[in-house]
């Protein structure tokens, strides 16, 4: 069995974390937020970047207890073609999205390496900024993608606590804990600029993920400095396998989470997605976090209402049940005019692609 | 008329703003016009020629007397800064630019190896290049060497409001520069404001501090008098600290 990488035990700057997490922490909560809240507005001032996701196939490979994709649910599977795939990004474009994160499952037959480079390559043509949140990849294969456009990658260790990460990992590739825990470092290693590091809140203790979470976004920001890294807080929502998450988080406890990683890692973006509802994504919009997604959808081709070829269109497939269930469910109009009743500027747009492709420095041996 | 120069371009104000950050651009185009400004810097990167209700550009463009300063926040790298300061210069228009390169998107602290190089490429392109910089006096004086319009280093990190920070080596960068000093980054207050100016800066460029003010155009204005005063008083010639006193009649009755 491989050893565990030492940054994880690194405890610097773990004790100021610990004593804003404990459940006995001395610091309280109103406190807290009062000091994130000024921390984010002066460092990002009053706007909020949007994405928005694009689940391209739900083909997996893995077992993952939690998932509603998981290779033995009896979810009807299907794979975006370009075609289609220009189709959803054009429905996109529509609701003024710019920022897309495309997803797949982990790496099949069907939705192999070379389906996702062509999808980021069609998606890059049509959108400002395209990230990607799929299956663990090698340096060259990180390396092709951001040379056809994509500049983020996202990649949960969904736990730390790698008992736990064994035991709800059943099969496939995402079984191996460590080599799920290097992938970050490839993908930076290959020049992708953003990296989006998180775990599923609910499937171990929250305050033991919390610090492996922090220690993992202070390791990379030493050993890659040029790294852009964010953090996203996903609790397990309901999805179709029926999974029941055995350490819930409630909403002070994550509201907690948030405010000390922003305090303890004042430029880091902090996402928080449509799994969260109206009111608690409303609440943290001026008070930590940075970027979120909106008008998701998590069945694949969810964005064309009606089509010709089926794909998200018959009545069967509307009933379809996505990777998870979505809370947030405001269309962008109805959320960006919540944001902007709390003087927050809607952001589509935050990036240029004149800055996309793999860092090529002066002089340097990177 | 005592009017900043950049290139062939005057403008009466000392004041640039700077145009993210805001809740949303009514309030940002109330706090240009507020503030006097002549000189406005917008990222490319904010240019959204698709999505109008977000787009800097287009609302910016509209404001009389206002001139456009492209930045290039967001590159990383030379070659990225120097491909947006095309792309910025055929939608804008404008002969400037703002070289903004950060190889960490998180810290925003400027690459002085990639700056360099990029306003090396941009000057021969024929722009008015003004890079942001860290406070570093040798630097100053290679870009102003290699034709740089004028240099910006930060006064502190951006967005910290940590003033002026970085003034020991403000201070030489001004009394050495040969090209206008302007500070980007870190001004707080109007008082901060004023100081840079006293100290010798040709202008200030603020963003943070009036975007995320309690009322931001007050603000815009509360700035643009910081830096008239300053201005003024840097111009009407500061009284000596104690400890660099000099005498306060010539020697010349004791002869040669």
């Amino acid at each position: 069995m491989k050893e565990l990488p030492e940054w994880l035990t690194d405890n610097r700057g773990t004790a100021a974390l610990a004593a804003m997490l404990a459940p006995a922490a001395p610091h309280s909560l109103e406190a807290l937020a009062a000091e994130s809240r000024a921390m984010t507005l002066r460092r990002f001032g009053r706007t909020m970047t949007l994405y928005a996701p694009l689940y391209l196939s739900n083909y997996c490979s893995s077992g993952c207890a939690y998932c509603g994709f998981a290779s033995d649910r009896k979810t009807p599977r299907h794979r975006l073609e370009m075609d289609d795939i220009r189709r959803e990004l054009s429905a996109m474009k529509q609701l003024g999205i710019s920022d897309i994160l495309l997803l797949t499952g982990e790496r099949t037959a069907t939705a192999d390496f070379d389906y996702l480079r062509r999808s980021v390559e069609t998606a890059a043509k049509e959108m400002q900024r395209v990230s990607v949140e799929a299956f663990p990849m090698s340096v060259a294969e990180y390396r092709a993608l951001a040379e056809y456009g994509c500049t983020g990658i996202t990649i949960y260790q969904e736990t730390y606590n790698r008992e736990h990460y064994e035991a709800l990992h059943r099969w496939g590739p995402k079984k191996d804990f460590i080599a799920r825990l290097e992938t970050p470092a490839r993908a930076l290693e290959a020049g992708i600029k953003t990296v989006g590091l998180g775990v599923l809140l609910g499937l171990s203790n929250p305050l033991e993920d919390a610090f492996a979470l922090y220690r993992h976004v202070r390791h990379l920001s030493r050993t890659y400095w040029r790294a852009g890294l964010s953090v996203s807080f996903p609790r397990i929502r309901p999805q179709t396998g029926g999974y029941q998450p055995p350490f819930p988080v409630d909403d002070r406890q994550l509201a907690r989470m948030i405010f000390a990683f922003r305090i303890a890692l004042p430029d880091t973006e902090l996402v928080l997605s449509t799994r969260e509802s109206a009111a608690f994504r409303d609440g943290m919009a001026t008070l930590g976090i940075t970027r979120m997604s909106i008008e998701s959808r998590t069945t694949v081709g969810g964005y064309c209402e009606s089509d010709d070829d089926g794909v998200g269109g018959n009545e069967d497939e509307k009933s379809e049940k996505g990777q998870f269930e979505i809370c947030d469910d405001r269309s962008a109009r109805e959320f960006c005019e919540a944001l902007r009743k709390q003087s927050i500027e809607p952001v589509f747009k935050n990036w240029e692609p004149a800055y996309n492709g793999p860092s090529s420095l002066i002089n340097s041996a990177v | 008329m005592d009017s900043l120069q950049i290139g062939s371009y005057y403008f009466s104000s000392r004041l640039i703003l700077g145009t993210g950050k805001f809740s949303n651009s009514t309030v940002m185009l109330d706090a240009v016009r507020a503030s006097g400004a002549q000189l406005v810097t917008v990222a490319l990167r904010r240019f959204n020629r698709e999505q109008a209700e977000d787009d800097l550009f287009g609302p910016l463009s509209e404001i009389e007397g206002v001139t456009l300063m492209p930045n290039t926040s967001g590159a990383s790298t030379a070659a990225e800064a120097v491909r947006a300061a095309h792309i910025a210069r055929e939608l804008s228009g404008s002969p400037f630019i703002k070289v903004e390169i950060h190889p960490n998107p998180q810290h925003l602290m400027p690459d002085p190896i990639e700056t360099f190089e990029a306003a090396r490429i941009l000057v021969q392109d024929g722009f008015l290049v003004m890079p942001y910089i860290a406070a570093d006096p040798v630097l100053a004086k290679r870009l102003e060497e290699i034709g740089c319009a004028s240099v910006m280093p930060l006064g502190s990190a951006i967005g910290s409001g940590q003033g002026l920070a970085t003034s020991e080596m403000l201070n030489i960068i001004i009394r050495e520069s040969g090209i206008p000093v302007i500070v980007d980054a870190g001004l707080r207050s109007p008082s901060e404001a004023a100081h840079a100016m006293e100290m010798g800066c040709e202008a200030v460029l603020v963003n943070s501090a009036i975007a995320v003010a309690g009322d931001p155009p007050a603000m815009a204005e509360a700035f643009a008098e910081g830096v008239k005063a300053g201005r003024k008083a840097f111009r009407a010639g500061l009284m000596q600290r104690s400890g660099s006193a000099i005498a306060t009649s010539p020697l010349t009755f004791l002869g040669s």
